[in-house]
C-alpha cells in the first residue's frame, strides 16, 4: 500500500526505461535491420538502469523510520521480510518495466516471434535484479543513494550478458533455452543466498 | 517469582571506546527499569544490545520461557519503540495502526477505541500532517494492541507536554498490574516506579 501511493517508485523507472528506448530510433534514424540488431541490448540496458533506479527505497525508508528495528526484532525470521520486501519490489518496478518492454520491442521493429524470449528473459532478469539491488541497498543504507546502483552493477554483468543473449539467440532462430536454464538458476540460487546475504547487510548497520 | 530477563555484566565496545559498561539487572514481571544517562551515554545502544540488534562485547543476557528455563535467545516477543517511533508518512493515523501485525483480526472499533484512549482523534489524518507528540500517541496506541511481556521504550517522555506525560504514566500503571515490564530509558528519572540503572 505504501509503495503504491509512493507513485515516483514505479512511474520514474517506468518512463526512464521508455524515454531511453525512444532514443535510440530517434538518433539512428528508423532502418528497421539496424534497429532490431540492436534491441536486445538496448532493452536489457534500458531494463537494467531502470530497475536500479528504485532500489535505494528498497529499505531506506523503513530504517529511517524505525520499522526496520520492528521487523528484526519480531520473532518471524528475517529472510521472510527480505524475500517479501524484494517481491514487492519487483512488482512495482520490474512488473511495469516488463509490461513496458512490449512498447520498447515494436518501437525497435523486434520480430514478434522474439516478444516471448524477450519477456522470459526479463521476468527472470528483473526478477535476480530486484534480489541484487536489495543487497546493494542494504550495504548502502543511509549512505548516498547512488552507492547502491554502482554497488550492483558490476554484478548484473552476467544477468545482461544472458538476458541480451536469449534475445539475440531467438533473432537468430537459435536455440535459447540454455540461456534461459542458466538465468533461472541464478534466480534460484539468488533467492535464498542473496536474501541470507542482504539480511546479514542489514544487520551490520546496527553494529 | 523469576526474572523474564537477567543481564549480567553487559558491555559494549566500539572502536576502543566502551559505550557502555558492566551493566547489570533483572527484569521482574510488572517491574520496570529505568536506565538513566547522559546524551550519548549508550541508552539507544543498550536497548538494541538486550533486543539482540547489536552484539554484546562481554556479560550475559538471558531470557525466560515459559517452562521456566532461561536462554541467551529471545523466548518471546517485546515491543520495541525507538526514537523513529516507526510511524510512516504516507499512512493515517488509523492506517499506522492497524497495518501493525498486533492489530491482524482487530475491529476497526478496537483500533479506533485503543487511539481514542491515547487521545487521537483525528484518525484520517496522514501522519506526515501531525507533530511530534501526537506521532508519540501512535506509538503509545501501539503498546494497547497486544499485552507483551517486556515493553523497551527509548526516551518515552521526550518532546511530550504534561497531559501526555501523564497517560503515560497511567498507561505504564496498568500494563504493570497485568504483569508487564517496561524498560524505558531516559535522562533524568521520570515519575514511574522503577529501579534505575544509571550508565
Amino acid at each position: 500500500m505504501i509503495a503504491f501511493r509512493r507513485s515516483s517508485t514505479y512511474i520514474t523507472p517506468l518512463i526512464f526505461f521508455l524515454i531511453v528506448v525512444t532514443f535510440f530510433p530517434l538518433a539512428l534514424g528508423p532502418q528497421e535491420s539496424l534497429l532490431s540488431s540492436l534491441a536486445p541490448g538496448v532493452i536489457w540496458i534500458a531494463a537494467l538502469l531502470a530497475s536500479l533506479l528504485a532500489v535505494e527505497t528498497i529499505f531506506s525508508e523503513d530504517f529511517r523510520d524505525g520499522t526496520l528495528d520492528d521487523f528484526f526484532i519480531s520473532l518471524e525470521p528475517s529472510f521472510i521480510l527480505v524475500f517479501a520486501k524484494v517481491t514487492i519490489h519487483w512488482l512495482i518496478t520490474g512488473l511495469p518495466i516488463l509490461v513496458a518492454s512490449s512498447i520498447a520491442a515494436i518501437i525497435l521493429y523486434l520480430p514478434l516471434d522474439s516478444f516471448i524470449p524477450m519477456l522470459l528473459s526479463l521476468l527472470l532478469g528483473t526478477s535476480f535484479m530486484s534480489l541484487l539491488g536489495a543487497l546493494g541497498a542494504a550495504l548502502a543504507l543511509g549512505k548516498s543513494a547512488i552507492l547502491s546502483a554502482i554497488i550492483v552493477l558490476p554484478f548484473s554483468v552476467p544477468t545482461l550478458l544472458m538476458g541480451t543473449s536469449v534475445i539475440t539467440s531467438s533473432l537468430n532462430n537459435q536455440d535459447f533455452s540454455g540461456f534461459l536454464m542458466i538465468m533461472g538458476a541464478m534466480l534460484a540460487l539468488g533467492i535464498p543466498g542473496l536474501c541470507l546475504l542482504t539480511v546479514e547487510a542489514l544487520l551490520l548497520n546496527y553494529e | 517469582m523469576l526474572p523474564n530477563l537477567k543481564v549480567e555484566n553487559l558491555s559494549c565496545v566500539r572502536s576502543d571506546k566502551a559505550i557502555f559498561d558492566d551493566v547489570s539487572f533483572d527484569v521482574l514481571p510488572g517491574h520496570n527499569i529505568e536506565i538513566i544517562g547522559s546524551n550519548g551515554s549508550g541508552k539507544t545502544t543498550l536497548l538494541r544490545t538486550l533486543l539482540g540488534l547489536i552484539t554484546q562485547d562481554k556479560g550475559e543476557i538471558v531470557w525466560l520461557d515459559d517452562a521456566g528455563k532461561y536462554h541467551n535467545y529471545r523466548t518471546f516477543e517485546c515491543l520495541y519503540q525507538g526514537h523513529q517511533l516507526g510511524i510512516k508518512n504516507l499512512l493515517t493515523v488509523f492506517e499506522n495502526l492497524n497495518i501493525t501485525k498486533h492489530a491482524k483480526g482487530m475491529s476497526q472499533e478496537d483500533i479506533y477505541k485503543h487511539l481514542e484512549r491515547v487521545g487521537l482523534s483525528n484518525v484520517n489524518e496522514f501522519a506526515s500532517n501531525i507533530s511530534v507528540g501526537q506521532r508519540k500517541r501512535i506509538a503509545m496506541a501501539k503498546w494497547l494492541l497486544k499485552e507483551f511481556k517486556i515493553y523497551f521504550i527509548d526516551e518515552p517522555f521526550s518532546a511530550l507536554d504534561d497531559t501526555a506525560t501523564l497517560l503515560i504514566e497511567k498507561l505504564i500503571k496498568e500494563l504493570n498490574a497485568k504483569g508487564c515490564s517496561f524498560v524505558i530509558t531516559g535522562h533524568r528519572p521520570s515519575g514511574i516506579e522503577a529501579t534505575r540503572v544509571e550508565i
